[in-house]
């Protein structure tokens, strides 16, 4: 049985596997097949060949990327590419040392349990609304039928009603701004890469913050190291192959219903 | 004076899993009992540690470590002892997504329900105005609005009931994953098991109606296997408040 990569517009969590992929030899490790998906189409939903939906419809990223090993469904853009690094060619994308490895962890961790959601938010409002809203009734609870999880099912309705809060949004955008400043000062020293050496970090992080460059301008200025930083990830050959893929003119302007804002602290 | 100190609160939850990993890889450590319904962790002292204010946080040397799953995995890589993450990639790979699944997803439902019910009412017997001053130490905005809702009880119907929906369909989850292997994600005991005892051990205590031998035989299965580890004896016997009693809902033969 082949083993199927589906992928969505290299953007968020698509671009950060997609780019782990390539960066670690998995595909040829694992002879990935990739295809393209058109998540904000619910495609994501109907895949064939899944026996072990689980992960699928319950992964906290929402719509990222899915790995078809054997039936099973395997999600969760960091621990995809944790697993292309491990069974890859060998070129690391996790720090050797504990601590290091920590430091990585605890990194995508917090970005993704606290930027993620928030550039979600905001690039679903910017860029998806109108497409879901154009939908018919009957199309769009067509579309949804098919998906599991009753609370993403919320957020594919909140971004087709478009409507959120002031002080939401002012919190999103305050998030997006704690995370280009926690880049800033991590890379103050003069690194070139997150945590030193080239990581997951790198991917993951760049993948949840190119997508926010037109949406909040205002987080990058005076950015410098930030900037630069964004270049050099941008520049990876991998990066570059990912964004080959992309099958609209901005990829960094698509998206689909992501991770959830935190409901409970 | 061991390198490693935890500060930790009761063994349960967050705090339970770094304790929980650390006496499975049999490394000895300083235990600093953190005193949550006493709002330790938002004393100077310990936001100097972790300026967050959460528990737990590990110091190792001169070394500081915060996030208790990322913490329970450099207390695997870093000392000798059992191997707590599989030897296959692809059962890590399932180790890991479990274990976010439960921190990010099924815990905070756990701990909205159980703030209500416990951590609130307990809290708001005390003087008004110390709690306010209390909520005002909390650096974390998020975390303010919390223990106001938990101490003044202002938790919505809608997010209790979406609470409770997300606590049932957890333990069917959980139950129909155990049906599948011994242990959670994998064939040998893990960080996901340690995990998700720490969230799951009191389950057919606080939750009779839907989890019994019955209902979930596989959950009551693991959880009891989980309870009969020397490590777990260990880890429960450092709290101090009759939390810890309610583990030993797993002695009876049947539930
Ligand atoms: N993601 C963190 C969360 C830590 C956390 O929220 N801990 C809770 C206890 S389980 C806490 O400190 N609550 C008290 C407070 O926020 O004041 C981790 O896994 O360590």
């Amino acid at each position: 049985m082949a083993t199927i990569l589906y992928h969505g517009e290299p953007n968020g969590p698509s671009l950060a596997v997609l780019a782990a992929m390539a960066e670690t030899g998995a595909d040829v490790a694992l002879d990935i097949e990739c295809h393209a998906m058109d998540l904000l189409g619910g495609k994501r939903h109907t895949l064939p060949g899944v026996t072990e939906p689980l992960a699928r419809d319950m992964g906290v990223e929402g719509e990222g990327p899915v790995l078809v090993i054997e039936g099973e469904a395997m999600t969760e853009s960091v621990f995809l590419a944790q697993f292309f690094d491990e069974v890859g060619d060998g070129t690391s994308l996790q720090p050797e040392d504990a601590y290091a490895h920590w430091e990585m962890m605890m990194w995508c961790r917090q970005i993704t349990e606290r930027l993620s959601p928030a550039a979600s938010l905001l690039g679903n409002l910017a860029t998806s609304h109108q497409r879901l809203e154009a939908l018919s009734e009957d199309a769009f609870a067509a579309q949804v039928e098919p998906i599991v999880s009753a609370d993403l099912k919320v957020r594919w309705d909140l971004v087709r009603d478009g409507e959120a809060d002031d002080a939401q949004l002012k919190d999103c955008e305050a998030k997006v701004m704690q995370a280009v400043e926690r880049c800033e000062k991590q890379l103050a020293d003069g690194r070139e890469w997150l945590m030193g050496a080239l990581t997951i970090a790198d991917f993951e992080t760049f993948a949840w913050l190119v997508g926010m460059e037109p949406i909040v301008p205002e987080a990058f200025k005076g950015k410098s190291e930030t900037q630069a930083w964004m270049k050099r990830v941008k520049a990876r050959p991998s990066v570059q192959a990912a964004l080959a893929r992309a099958t609209s003119e901005a990829p960094e302007r698509s998206w689909a219903p992501g991770p959830e804002i935190n409901r409970w602290g | 004076m061991a390198e490693v100190t935890l500060y930790h609160w009761e063994p349960n939850a967050n705090s339970g899993k770094p304790m929980l990993a650390l006496m499975e890889k049999g490394v000895p450590f300083d235990s600093h009992y953190i005193d949550m319904l006493n709002f330790d962790q938002h004393r100077p002292e310990y936001l100097a540690i972790n300026p967050q204010g959460t528990i737990p946080a590990m110091t190792h040397g001169d070394k500081v470590l915060v996030e208790s799953t990322a913490i329970m995995e450099y207390v695997n890589e870093c000392f000798e002892g059992p191997d707590l993450m599989p030897a296959d990639a692809r059962d890590r790979w399932r180790v890991r997504w479990w274990m976010k699944f439960m921190d990010q997803w099924l815990a905070p439902s756990f701990s909205m329900i159980g703030w209500s019910v416990f951590i609130g009412p307990v809290v708001r017997q005390r003087d008004p105005a110390e709690l306010e001053a209390a909520i005002e130490r909390i650096p974390m905005p998020e975390r303010r609005v919390s223990w106001r809702k938990a101490i003044y009880g202002t938790f919505s119907e809608a997010e209790i009931a979406e609470s409770q929906r997300r606590v049932a369909m957890g333990i069917a989850m959980l139950e129909k994953e155990l049906g599948k292997r011994e242990w959670l994600g994998s064939d040998s005991y893990s960080l996901a098991d340690i995990n998700g005892f720490n969230l799951a051990y009191a389950i057919p205590l606080s939750q009779p109606e839907l989890s019994n031998d019955e209902l979930t035989p596989n959950l009551l299965r693991w959880l009891r296997a989980i309870y009969a580890r020397k490590a777990v004896k260990d880890c429960w016997a450092l709290g101090r408040t009759d939390m810890v009693k309610r583990v030993t809902i797993l002695e009876q033969e049947r539930i």
